[in-house]
């Protein structure tokens, strides 16, 4: 590995996996760098640490509305100027966009080497510089409409976002990521300036720089931009307002029943999802899920894809652990053949579920998804959009190292660990089930019931 | 240094594409072989020519046969396969592409020589159980199925059936028809069409990323050696005349989110002079965010959240269409056909200014770039220019192709290709009461 750098406004704090972080000593931005030679390309991404887990009543789908607003520019990169974000980088050959999540808002530009100055200056500059003005939202907001719309269309999005509903009472992942959508409907643009002023700041932001830089010039160009923005409102002498900002969100309590949902909509088939509660992603036994993620439903070779689809009880089985900041869900769901029956197709996904927490994995299952997961690294390396992304969720679980030793991680975990997470996991009393129902003809609008 | 000049002075070695990668003929198979920097993985595409007849149902079969592919060859069954290429972390899987049966793989370095015997394996041995044929057929019935419940699949299929006729390789079936000839396909059909049709002609793979090109043209050519070709051409509509504009409609209960593509087919091939002018004025239209669809009708006026327009389906073999395709909430769904045909029309009775060619230029040239950062990029892009029958210089060169034409060629072609009075059109969703009425 490289020295690492001496740069008057950065602070060295540690390297993993050849990715190196720095603090800017001005307002505390995290700056990861990893220099890979293979393209003449770069990815500049900001991760801020704010989604819709930090999202309350009434202002559900803010994290997205927002990151819409944020492409309809600033004071210096706007369409009246005709300096429009999109125009001016994607001008220069730059794929990018923007993603929302549970626990993060990224934005990224994937670009030709020399033009990663002004990705930089772009993102620098909407860091704090953003319109977020009542125009930009009167005709973003019916484009946001669509996309929800869109998503509505979907029977698996309905049915997961009906789960997650039933699995949260009280924490905010219990609230679709683009939001319920009279909250859409209703956000002003100054609710939205206040999520902005809140959270928009280098304190809750970490940036990322990838691909064939200099490693000083990469450093050089973040404080020319980002050094001087203040860390947080408090720091700010122009702040709108004094703003606070929670790090605890509302908490779940303990889930103490089975419990069931079901979505009717006009369909041809059905589906299952069973969704356990599960630990943190930075939880000891988040590997250990990793690896039975893999073990269930990683190819054809997989217990899942066996026990139902190879016997034509479904057309797709496949599992969905996010690893979330606070714990979430471990969940299995499956689409049914055309003459299935959702009965029997969830005694079999929870007979599955048993028999992992009663009798374990094999030594041959065990070692195959860890070869899966070691190739999977290795193909996670490929380009730089693809290390950025894996990146990226690993700074919104906590812990950007999580990235880079992944692969000791999940070579670590054991057949005795993957039972032991499985017993902890897959309890009735832990498990929201949800039945999409395809109905025929004009079907009553696809509201979700509990059952 | 700008974009520009980047391109021209060379300034990277990974400019050339052409002086990297051995093209060669490995038993019967041509490859195109790239080492990258990229470290411990290879990602290959392959594909050959199976001649379909598509006067017939050449088309169903050659699907349903891609996905039998890894049930079973005479020497191991499918769990064995999945096996092979799961506990090595690697991946192979096949696709129909009209003309070609298509593979795509990866491995790690050390494991491409075993995934490559699995590959020739599986396209030479396969076992075509009956047993496994049906639950592929079912699985095949549901996947029709679901697409009956996706307004994008159901608006882009009805388009097709009107701009085609039902033997050009773009050619949509009706769900219902597609169901009743994927439940005809017997065992013995498949095998037939596999005995005919899967052969050495046109077998084109390429390879990028940490490998040998020696010692993985060896172990192609060990595989592939004696392969025989069956020497038969592909029956097929390779234009679309007789077409006549019209409006459909597939109305899909409690889709309140509508799919329209407008439409019409184009009489030009891929190695047209005219054809890359064509391209970038269409990007001009619908390409990415910044073109003109996205800026007036999502940007400005909200009415939508994805619009683009596409050439479809153009090769060197036949022609294809151009599609407009956007997205709209029913309470927009007039509004937004209108807004969308006033920009499609305007664009073609003004044609584009030199301002937004220029913006476009670089655009083009550095998505080039970007697209070629990963292996499977890389080798997405030499397979289908091998395909095209084009050099690898083509790759090169296509910056400095972009970099050339001129506001001129571009109108020209646009006033040549497209015209909107000649535009069909495609709804499907739920559709509004006053529609309905």
């Amino acid at each position: 590995m490289p020295e690492p750098l001496h740069h008057a406004a950065f602070e060295f704090v540690r390297e993993s996996g050849g990715i190196e972080e720095y603090r800017h000593r001005g307002n505390g931005l995290t700056v990861l760098l990893l220099p890979e030679a293979a393209a003449p390309v770069a990815t500049f991404m900001v991760t801020y640490r704010v989604g819709s887990r930090n999202e309350g009543a009434g202002l559900t789908g803010a994290t997205h509305l927002l990151e819409h607003l944020m492409f309809k520019g600033t004071e210096r990169f706007n369409r009246e100027a005709g300096t429009s974000i999109f125009a001016v980088l994607q001008r220069v050959g730059a794929q990018m966009n923007a993603t929302t999540w549970y626990d993060r808002t990224n934005y990224y530009e994937l670009l030709p080497v020399e033009h990663l100055p002004l990705a930089v200056e772009i993102e620098a500059d909407r860091m704090r510089g953003a319109r977020v003005s009542e125009a930009d939202l009167a005709s973003e907001r019916t484009v946001v409409l669509n996309e929800l719309d869109r998503g509505e269309n979907e029977p698996l999005r309905k049915l997961l976002h009906a789960v997650f509903a039933t699995a949260f009472f009280a924490h905010p992942y219990g609230h679709p990521v683009i939001g319920w959508r009279s909250d859409v409907e209703t956000v002003t643009a100054a609710d939205l300036r206040h999520f902005y002023d809140t959270y928009y700041w280098p304190a809750h932001a970490t940036v990322s720089v990838l691909g064939q830089i200099d490693r000083a010039e990469a450093l050089d160009l973040v404080d020319r931009h980002f050094g001087a923005i203040p860390a947080g409102p408090e720091q700010a002498a122009d702040a709108p307002e004094p703003l606070t900002h929670r790090e605890a969100v509302t908490q779940e309590p303990p889930q103490q029943g089975e419990r069931r949902v079901i979505v009717r909509q006009a369909g041809q088939l059905g589906a299952v999802l069973c969704a356990w509660k599960a630990p943190a992603g930075l939880d000891a036994d988040a590997d250990a899920l990793d690896v039975l993620d893999q073990i269930l439903s990683g190819g054809k070779s997989s217990r899942l894809y066996r026990r139902l689809t190879d016997r034509g009880l479904t057309t797709h089985v496949s599992t969905f652990f996010p690893r979330l900041r606070d714990p979430g869900l471990f969940a299995i769901y499956a689409m049914l053949a055309p003459d299935g029956a959702h009965e029997a197709v969830e005694a079999e996904l929870r007979a599955v579920a048993a028999e992992i927490a009663a009798e374990g994995v094999t030594p041959d299952e065990l070692a195959r998804a860890r070869r899966q997961v070691v190739a999977d690294e290795a193909f996670g390396r490929d380009g730089p959009y693809a290390v950025a992304a894996r990146l990226n969720e690993a700074i919104a679980v906590g812990d950007w190292t999580l990235f880079t030793e992944y692969r000791s991680r999940i070579e670590a975990v054991t057949a005795e660990a993957v039972q032991a997470a499985a017993r902890k996991v897959f309890l009735d009393d832990l498990l929201t089930v949800g039945h999409y129902v395809p109905v025929e003809g004009d079907g009553p609008g696809g509201d979700a019931s509990p059952e | 240094m700008t974009m520009d000049e980047h391109l021209q002075t060379n300034g990277h070695p990974h400019s050339h594409l052409a002086e990297r990668t051995s093209v060669t003929r490995a038993g019967a198979a041509d490859l195109w072989l790239l080492p990258t920097e990229v470290r411990d993985v290879v990602s290959f595409r392959g594909s050959l020519e199976t001649a379909p007849d598509l006067t017939g149902d050449d088309d169903l079969v050659q699907h349903l046969l891609a996905d039998l592919l890894d049930k079973g060859t005479r020497r191991r069954d499918r769990f064995a396969i999945a096996e092979a290429l799961e506990g090595r972390g690697a991946q192979l899987t096949f696709y129909p592409d009209t003309l070609r049966l298509g593979f795509a793989g990866r491995a790690l370095r050390d494991d491409l020589p075993e995934v490559l015997a699995l590959l020739a394996e599986q396209l030479r041995e396969p076992l075509l159980d009956p047993d496994e044929v049906e639950k592929e057929r079912a699985r095949a019935v549901a996947g029709v199925r679901q697409a009956m419940e996706s307004t994008a699949a159901q608006a882009t299929g009805a388009l097709k059936r009107r701009l085609f006729p039902a033997d050009h390789p773009s050619f949509v079936r009706t769900p219902e028809a597609e169901i009743a000839g994927i439940e005809a396909i017997s065992a013995e059909r498949l095998r037939a069409f596999h005995a005919e049709r899967v052969a050495a002609d046109g077998l084109r793979i390429a390879f990028a990323g940490d490998l040998d090109p020696e010692a993985t043209a060896r172990t192609v050519g060990g595989l592939f050696g004696g392969w025989p070709s069956h020497g038969l051409a592909a029956r097929f509509a390779p234009g679309a005349e007789g077409y006549v504009p019209g409006e459909d409609t597939v109305p899909i209960a409690d889709r309140l989110n509508l799919d329209v593509r407008f439409g019409h087919p184009l009489d030009l091939r891929r190695d047209a002079p005219d054809y890359l002018a064509l391209y970038v004025g269409n990007f001009i239209l619908g390409g990415n965010f910044s073109a003109r669809l996205m800026q007036t009708v999502r940007d400005e006026q909200g009415l939508t959240y994805g619009i683009s327009s596409a050439i479809g389906d153009v090769n060197v073999e036949h022609g294809g269409y151009w599609r407009i395709g956007v997205t709209l909430s029913q309470a927009n769904l007039a509004r937004g056909i209108e807004a969308t045909e006033a920009v499609v029309r305007r664009f073609v009775e003004d044609g584009i200014t030199a301002a937004e060619l220029e913006e476009k230029q670089p655009t083009l040239a550095g998505t080039h770039v970007v697209s070629l950062a990963t292996t499977s990029g890389l080798a997405a892009r030499l397979l289908v220019n091998a395909e095209r029958g084009f050099p690898v210089e083509y790759l090169d060169r296509y910056p400095d192709l972009v970099r050339a034409l001129t506001v001129e060629e571009v109108n020209a072609a646009i006033r040549r290709h497209f015209d909107p009075e000649r535009l069909s059109r495609a709804v499907a969703g739920t559709l509004p009461a006053a529609v309905l009425g």
